[in-house]
């Protein structure tokens, strides 16, 4: 059954049958991106491409990346999250107040994801029961749970003591001399939940409820249990990537993360996830976390003051918005599209 | 000068990615009279009215209003030219008051501020034209369809037009509706309006026209003064749909009624309905007709898992009642093909990605894996046995609208439907295409399946249907099977509820 010809005769169709254009996969542009920036990099300033640099820069993305991944799927179902950066540091902050009264760190890494999760849940039955957009019920859950961790936290730093050969040690080390743990982690489960998008009957749920999610209901597909496993997924993430912030920091401040959701949001949209739902690239979304990360170090190469990242983070944005809406305008003009149903 | 038409429209083609929808369009209207433009739909009267409204602008052709050439790239060019346009769908706010309805987008100003008073002043006496009493303060949603549908074409007339068009405008009308309509439009004529009148019941058409011009496969194929319309000329148009429908195939015996599986419905009550009983059986179709709000919708609703019945006893050949939710009615092969077709498709994906929809998407069984591969394979095999020309990676979008509806279809033929739910299936879609889907009906009847299939367009429903439930304000108002099954009989059915002897007054019947 793995290769059953996928191209037989078609009846009647000789006369009309669509030539195949060569079509660029959706990674294209933010593989393009990245070989650019590296390229400026490389031109500031050599010594910033060798390996050391590379792998402290995929380091820096490991974390938001996290995020991008969950919210590569939560894109690809035509919805937003806006608490990911949230749920991030709450879990961090739970993880790390239970190191701190005395749990095993292991299983203080096991229930700050599923405390992530958790909270995805709330927001995917949320999401459900009020029948209202993702974006619009995470903009308050957003709220309340960097309100939550700022109780829990009572506003400061919190540094579990270390411990040796814990789970949270081990994170902040490195494999192979050079390359970070998180790096690795990141990249394994990016490409595994790369294969999850395209190739299972979850990823093809999520898809088909982004491309349209009438039609979705309309063919039996459980819509309300996807949608809520996704902000499910997207929770566990955070959680994850809160816990690996705690590891490999050994502490979590306030303000850690605030800007994660929207860094992760603009990493996808650079790696060709469409904000129209229905498809996405979980491995464009790690190229595009690799540019955002890239430019912010080529700013400060460039000698650019700090307070201007945050400047250039909200361009960026703005920029992926704009080339995601020209895409589809010029798509759909080619097809004809947008008058529909204009026959008869 | 009075005397060339008022308008011209010479050799009009348009065309929408491949589908040609105007070929060669001509049309002549002259002034102070009614030109009647039938057709199928998918036939371009639609198509027509918005190039002349404005909303789509022509590949080629010349069209001349008023003596000079008009080109009409806007519906802001069509008003200022003095077109008035009532649409299908004539895009009236129910939310807001009827006032405001009446003046979207051009509300008088005093002061700077809309008055309301100015707005009442100037309808006033449109209004008691038009015989409409009602509460111009009122949302535009408590109004009735027919008083909605003169609203429609009052608020196209505040703005003076010299050509008024109407699109299909009594759709949503039962005959009352539809004789007030007239009334109002022959006034209208009496003091000089010009109007085209596009609809696909040729009896209405005839009732009100003094030219017309039928339509078929985006061209004109005949136009004529009505009187001039002899009576061989006549039942040729009415004929144009004989060869529409396939003959009947008898694939199940009949004989043996009582092993066939059966949907057996009794007392059903949900959404309007109220104490619904049938039975259907396998290998047979059951039309379901019924104006909006009759109930039909909701019945398809109930029974595809959409609404939740208050009273179910429904049995369906598994054994089992409703099912409660879209997914458990797919996973029990219960199927339901919407003309509509933003329910059924998702367009910016792959006609492989649209077939699995049900096979992977809703079942939870089988592999947990999605195979491309496997997806292509199952795109071809039913774009061969469909015909659908394309191939299984093109975008589902770019399909024709029948290519569309197509693709829809084969998404549940992939999982063997036991029961098939039709709403409206062949709306909008051009008449090869709608061949080859009742041919597609027929044939899953004749396979065993249970097939209900609601239309609006009566003639689709006789002429497949083996029998035909009329629906009329929630209850089941008859059935009518075998000789009894002609348009005037059901449409008395489902206006009035009641079958009258010799209606012979009735005189709608549709083309299509």
């Amino acid at each position: 059954m793995t290769r059953t010809d996928t191209a037989p005769p078609l009846a009647g169709s000789a006369n009309r049958r669509p030539g195949r254009r060569i079509r660029l996969p959706a990674e294209t542009g933010a593989a393009v991106g990245l070989a650019a920036m590296l390229g400026l990099l490389g031109w500031l300033q050599p010594s910033s491409v060798d390996a050391a640099n590379l792998s402290s820069l995929l380091e820096q993305a490991a974390l938001p990346g996290l995020l991008a991944i969950g919210m590569v799927f939560v894109l690809a179902m035509r919805e937003i999250d806006l608490s990911a950066g949230a749920v991030f540091h709450l879990t961090a902050t739970f993880a790390a107040l239970l190191v701190v009264a005395g749990m095993n760190p292991w299983l203080a890494a096991l229930a700050g994801i599923a405390a992530g999760a958790g909270l995805g849940l709330i927001n995917g039955l949320l999401v459900i029961a009020l029948r209202l957009p993702a974006l619009l019920v995470t903009l308050g859950t957003w709220w309340m749970i960097q309100g939550l961790s700022l109780v829990v936290g009572k506003g400061q730093t919190i540094a579990p003591p270390g411990a040796d050969g814990s789970v949270l040690a081990t994170l902040s080390g490195k494999a192979f001399v050079i390359v970070p743990v998180t790096g690795i982690v990141f990249v394994v489960l990016a490409m595994a939940m790369h294969v999850v998008l395209h190739r299972t009957r979850f990823g093809y749920r999520v898809q088909a409820v982004g491309s349209n999610p009438r039609a979705a209901a309309y063919a039996g597909i459980p819509t309300g249990k996807v949608r809520v496993l996704t902000l499910v997924l997207m929770g566990a993430m955070a959680g994850l990537a809160g816990v690996i912030h705690l590891g490999a920091q050994g502490a979590i401040a306030p303000g850690d993360g605030g800007t994660f959701a929207l860094l992760a949001i603009t990493a996808a949209i650079i790696g060709g996830t469409s904000l129209s739902g229905g498809n996405g690239s979980v491995i464009g979304a790690v190229i595009g976390m690799l540019v955002l990360q890239a430019i912010l170090s080529a700013m400060t190469l460039l000698g650019v003051d700090a307070i201007w990242a945050a400047f250039a983070t909200g361009a960026l944005i703005v920029l992926a918005l704009a080339i995601d809406r020209l895409v589809n305008l010029w798509r759909n003009r080619r097809a004809g599209h947008g008058e529909d149903n204009l026959l008869g | 000068m009075s005397d060339s038409p008022i308008l011209l429209v010479r050799n009009v083609a348009r065309s929408f990615g491949g589908t040609v929808v105007l070929e060669d369009m001509n049309l002549v209207i002259e002034r102070g009279s009614i030109h009647a433009v039938v057709g199928e739909s998918g036939a371009g009267k639609s198509t027509l009215i918005k190039v002349l409204a404005g909303i789509v602008r022509p590949d080629s052709g010349t069209i001349e209003f008023d003596g000079k050439k008009a080109t009409i790239s806007s519906p802001n060019a069509a008003r200022k030219l003095g077109i008035g346009v009532v649409l299908q769908q004539p895009g009236l706010f129910p939310e807001r008051p009827v006032l405001a309805n009446l003046f979207v987008n051009r509300e008088p100003l005093h002061n700077g501020l809309i008055s309301r008073r100015e707005m009442e002043a100037r309808s006033r006496d449109l209004l008691r034209q038009l015989g409409l009493a009602v509460d111009v303060r009122a949302p535009l949603g408590d109004l009735g369809p027919g008083e909605r549908q003169l609203i429609a074409i009052a608020r196209a007339l505040l703005e003076n037009p010299r050509l008024l068009i109407l699109d299909d405008p009594h759709s949503a009308l039962d005959r009352r509706g539809t004789d007030r309509l007239f009334a109002v439009l022959r006034g209208l004529k009496a003091k000089g309006m010009s109007m085209l009148y596009a609809s696909n019941r040729l009896e209405d058409a005839l009732a009100i026209a003094d030219q017309l011009t039928v339509i078929r496969n985006g061209r004109d194929v005949l136009s004529k003064a009505r009187q001039e319309l002899t009576t061989s000329e006549e039942a040729m148009i009415g004929q144009l749909r004989q060869s529409l429908f396939p003959l009947p195939l008898r694939a199940m015996p009949t004989l043996a009624g009582t092993l066939r599986p059966q949907l057996a419905v009794s007392g059903l009550g949900g959404g309007r309905l109220n104490g619904i009983s049938f039975t259907a059986r396998a290998g047979e179709i059951v039309g379901l007709a019924g104006l909006a709000g009759s109930g039909v919708s909701d019945l398809l609703a109930l029974l595809f898992g959409q609404h939740k019945a208050r009273v179910s006893r429904v049995r369906f050949p598994d054994g089992d009642g409703l099912p409660k939710t879209r997914t458990e009615a797919a996973r029990r092969n219960i199927c339901m093909i919407s003309g509509e077709r933003g329910n059924g498709l998702m367009q910016d994906k792959s006609i492989a990605f649209n077939l699995a929809n049900v096979v992977v998407g809703a079942r939870d069984w089988g592999s947990r894996w999605y195979s491309p591969v496997m997806a292509v394979a199952r795109a071809a095999r039913q774009i061969e046995a469909l015909r659908i020309r394309s191939a299984p990676e093109t975008r589902a979008g770019s399909l024709s609208a029948g290519g569309q509806q197509k693709v829809i279809i084969a998404k549940w033929l992939e999982i063997g439907p036991q029961v098939v739910l039709f709403d409206e299936p062949a709306r909008g879609i051009d008449i090869g295409s709608k061949q080859e889907i009742y041919a597609l009906i027929r044939q899953m009847a004749a396979s065993g399946c249970i097939v209900l299939l609601h239309s609006r367009e009566l003639s689709e429903l006789t002429g497949l249907s083996d029998r035909i439930l009329a629906f009329h304000q929630g209850r089941l108002a008859g059935e009518i099977a075998g000789p009894d099954m002609d348009g005037g009989r059901l449409l008395q059915l489902i206006a009035a509820g009641e079958a009258e002897g010799e209606g012979r007054q009735i005189k709608l019947e549709s083309v299509a």
